[in-house]
């Protein structure tokens, strides 16, 4: 391998570097693991940590049953048949996952609540007497639905994308053999799309094990908030370590099941002429039943958490002074473009590396920071702040010589969220990357060398300007994703920095829903605006 | 010897075969070398080789004194003075013919730029095209630009990899006499690799034949006649006889 790096030099150290920062604090956790307990995790372990590996397994286990169900009946749907409203379900169906959960999760209550339209309506409209705690969806199955709801996106997309790409051939033929529509479904579609079908089921897990804000606001204790209560509540971050890396277990477990489930990858056609299936038009009521229930998935997923948010923004206007929301509006900008934009940098140049160096260990490298996605915010922000605490006391004695009163400098900045954000959301950036340099290969850099430009110019002059695409795509989907994130935001940000989403939720958890609504209303317009976008981007690429 | 090649040896994997076993080659200045052999010869380990682009275990390779690599040198592909026709061109798509030919001669001052532009573009004959984009051309066109670009830093040598592979077997026959009139024109030094015994005829002044990594003929196109059937020559090949009698 030694012979191999022919081309050691500052792209291979400086990748190397990233990588193994990117990486560090994760194995903090790990090595956290097997410090001494204390009395805190020694009563945790025996009265509390089964009830949270319980929950999470319930919310896990029914959600992702629920999403496949909605996900892939309707990418069934939209892939096989013809009905009324198909075209614009097809990628409005898509517009949920721009609504962060805990902002659905907020809506839905303020809708069903005491005050709420829903019970307003049959108590003042039609003198209906009732009892509030029919309508309380602030529990578990409320959560479940909540996830449902505004992630069963996940399995949608990636499931339509595969069955629009399979060859129609698979599918009549099954027809012709005398398979009637629900047998066709359940012997060839489900089998031939499992692989999809786990792959999104997957993304939707580690995003409910990821999520912080619903089951805070619910009430609802699971690892996440366990690790946020015993690192704030009881002072604990020894046991706080604990429980993350419990939780990073189970995530691996989650990843190892994923892998066995998905069995031996197969390919679908070789071959570039795949004739697409053609749509089976649905008539009368099956055209309107199959409408219908898009119509009502989008309905519940996107036009009635925006209807509200629009209706409380309007309401509030005027409240929150102009200025101060500005100012926060700001923060999420700042944060946002800083965090993408290194990212985008810094995937740049891992992926630059892994395309020049030919070793497995090379290659291994930049697959352990991807690993970082499928860690949950509240065990970053458990290692960040933990790597962060050891690097202000070794550089202690600098602050006192630069006449610093205190030695805790780095870990009260903002370099510890963005840090903390560069690690979450690495991976994103850096797949967009990797498939930006997988499709423009290595002649045109060979090319660009052999005309006598060096490593770095042919990476500015040649590189960059061929991945114009990827970059772009991979800085919107970080951004994006820092706009609407949660726990490590609010943890992790300085004193007195807010941004629009710990805005909204701290509004919400007080109770002040309405004022929450503005800043929301502001996260799911940037997002959705993005997911259109990227939406017709995809689709001139496919064509 | 303008080029010689000293006992190049290289493998991808410790544990595979060699791509490449002490293969040993001198070329006169301005001459043009085909290398044929099958896929997965070793032809285009050599180019790579050649380029800079794979470090080799054992040899050395030298153009007119100056050691490219041996044991204890090795240049980087920026610093080798070679060019290089890469079988899909490689093109940069988002720049112009101009550009793209221009690239390679930033050592150049403004006026010389311009000169050796049109100079290319003339030889090559696509003048007045370098405002196109890569995609605005034909197959045909797009491979002349790849050779004007390779030439216009004046390489000391030139790669040429499966130079006809991407075209249509009419314009096959036209091109192969019109890099053969450009390379001699540009008096150019080059090696292009095939597998097609055709290129090979028309085109290069010496053969050389590998296989499995190792050379098993070097030399010139007329010699080869004995090795081979009268049958790889069959009638459809007057235009290779025809360029053979006049070599």
């Amino acid at each position: 391998m030694q012979r191999r790096m022919a081309n050691l030099n500052i792209w291979t150290v400086s990748a190397t570097a990233i990588i193994i920062l990117l990486f560090l604090p994760n194995l903090t956790i790990v090595a956290g693991f097997f410090t001494p307990t204390n009395d805190n995790w020694e009563h945790m372990k025996e009265f509390v940590l089964w009830k949270f590996v319980k929950t999470s397994l319930i919310l896990i286990s029914i959600t992702a049953l629920s999403t496949i169900f909605i996900g892939l009946s309707l990418a069934w749907l939209v892939a096989q048949y013809q009905f009324p409203l198909r075209r614009f379900l097809k990628w409005a169906l898509i517009l949920p996952l721009s609504i962060p959960p805990f902002i659905g999760a907020y809506t839905y209550h303020g809708i069903f609540n005491y005050t709420g339209i829903i019970q307003t309506a049959l108590r003042e409209g039609l003198g209906m007497r009732l009892n509030p705690a029919h309508f309380d969806i602030m529990n578990l199955p409320g959560a479940i639905f909540i996830y449902t709801i505004f992630l069963y996106p996940y399995v949608y997309t990636i499931t339509q994308v595969f069955l629009s790409k399979q060859s129609a051939s698979l599918i009549e033929s099954t027809r012709l053999l005398g398979k009637g529509p629900w047998q066709t479904f359940f012997q060839v579609v489900i089998p031939i799309s499992r692989i999809s079908i786990i792959g999104g089921a997957s993304l939707v897990v580690l995003e409910v094990l990821n999520d912080y804000g619903v089951v805070k606001y619910y009430g609802i204790q699971t690892f996440t908030t366990a690790i946020f209560q015993t690192w704030f509540g009881l002072g604990d971050l020894e046991s706080s370590i604990k429980l993350a890396a419990s939780l990073m277990g189970f995530v691996i477990l989650i990843l190892l099941i994923e892998k066995i489930m998905r069995g031996k990858r197969r390919y679908s056609y070789a071959t570039t002429k795949v004739r697409p299936l053609s749509l089976i038009p649905l008539t009368g009521w099956k055209g309107f039943a199959a409408a219908s229930y898009g119509f009502l998935v989008l309905t519940l997923g996107f036009f009635i958490p925006v209807l509200q948010l629009a209706d409380w923004t309007i309401l509030t206007f005027g409240t929150i002074p102009l200025e101060e929301f500005m100012a926060y509006a700001g923060n999420s900008v700042a944060v946002a473009g800083i965090s993408a934009s290194l990212i985008i940098i810094l995937a740049l140049v891992v992926g630059n590396f892994s395309r020049l160096v030919h070793g497995r260990l090379a290659k291994l490298l930049p697959k352990l920071t991807v690993l970082g996605y499928s860690i949950p915010g509240a065990v970053i922000a458990v290692a960040a702040v933990t790597s962060f605490i050891a690097l202000d006391r070794f550089l202690a004695p600098l602050y006192r010589m630069a006449g610093f009163e205190t030695t805790l400098v780095l870990s009260v900045s903002l370099v510890l969220l963005i840090t903390a954000f560069i690690i979450r959301f690495f991976a994103i950036g850096f797949h967009s990357i990797e498939t930006g340099y997988d499709k423009i290969g290595t002649d045109f850099r060979d090319a660009s060398r052999l005309l006598g430009a060096g490593l770095t110019k042919t990476f500015f002059k040649i590189d960059v300007p061929m991945l114009k695409g990827a970059i772009f795509s991979g800085f919107i989907l970080v951004f994006i994703d820092v706009l609407k994130e949660i726990p490590l935001t609010l943890i992790l940000r300085p004193f007195n920095f807010d941004t629009l989403s710990t805005k909204a939720f701290q509004y919400a958890s007080d109770e002040k829903i309405m004022e929450a609504s503005q800043a929301s209303l502001l996260i799911v317009g940037i997002s959705a605006l993005a997911i259109v976008l990227f939406y017709k981007f995809l689709e001139k690429e496919l064509d | 010897m303008y080029v010689a090649i000293e006992n190049v040896c290289f493998s991808y994997s410790r544990k595979s075969a060699a791509a490449l076993d002490k293969f040993s080659l001198t070329i006169h200045k301005g001459e043009v070398i085909s290398i044929l052999g099958k896929s997965g010869s070793g032809k285009s380990t050599l180019l790579r080789l050649l380029a800079g682009l794979e470090k080799p275990e054992k040899g050395s390779f030298k153009i007119e004194d100056k050691v490219l690599f041996d044991d204890k040198t090795f240049l980087q592909p920026e610093k080798r003075g070679i060019g290089m026709v890469f079988q899909d061109y490689a093109l940069f798509p988002h720049l112009t013919v101009a550009e793209n030919i221009l690239f390679g001669l930033f050592r150049l001052k403004k006026a010389e730029k311009k000169k050796r532009l049109q100079e290319v573009l003339e030889l090559v004959e696509l003048e007045g095209y370098g405002k196109r984009y890569p995609h605005q051309l034909s197959g045909g066109q797009q491979q002349r630009i790849a050779i004007a670009r390779a030439i216009a830093p004046n390489p000391s040598l030139i790669l040429l990899d499966e130079p006809f592979s991407n075209l249509d077997a009419e314009l096959q026959e036209k091109i192969r006499k019109d890099l053969r009139d450009i390379l001699k024109k540009a008096d150019i030094t080059s090696i292009f690799v095939t597998h097609d015994e055709k290129d090979a005829y028309v085109l290069a002044d010496r053969i050389v034949k590998i296989q499995d990594g190792r050379i098993n003929f070097i030399g010139r196109p007329c010699d080869m006649l004995d090795t081979y059937s009268q049958a790889a020559l069959s009638s459809k090949e007057t235009v290779a006889e025809e360029e053979l009698v006049r070599i």
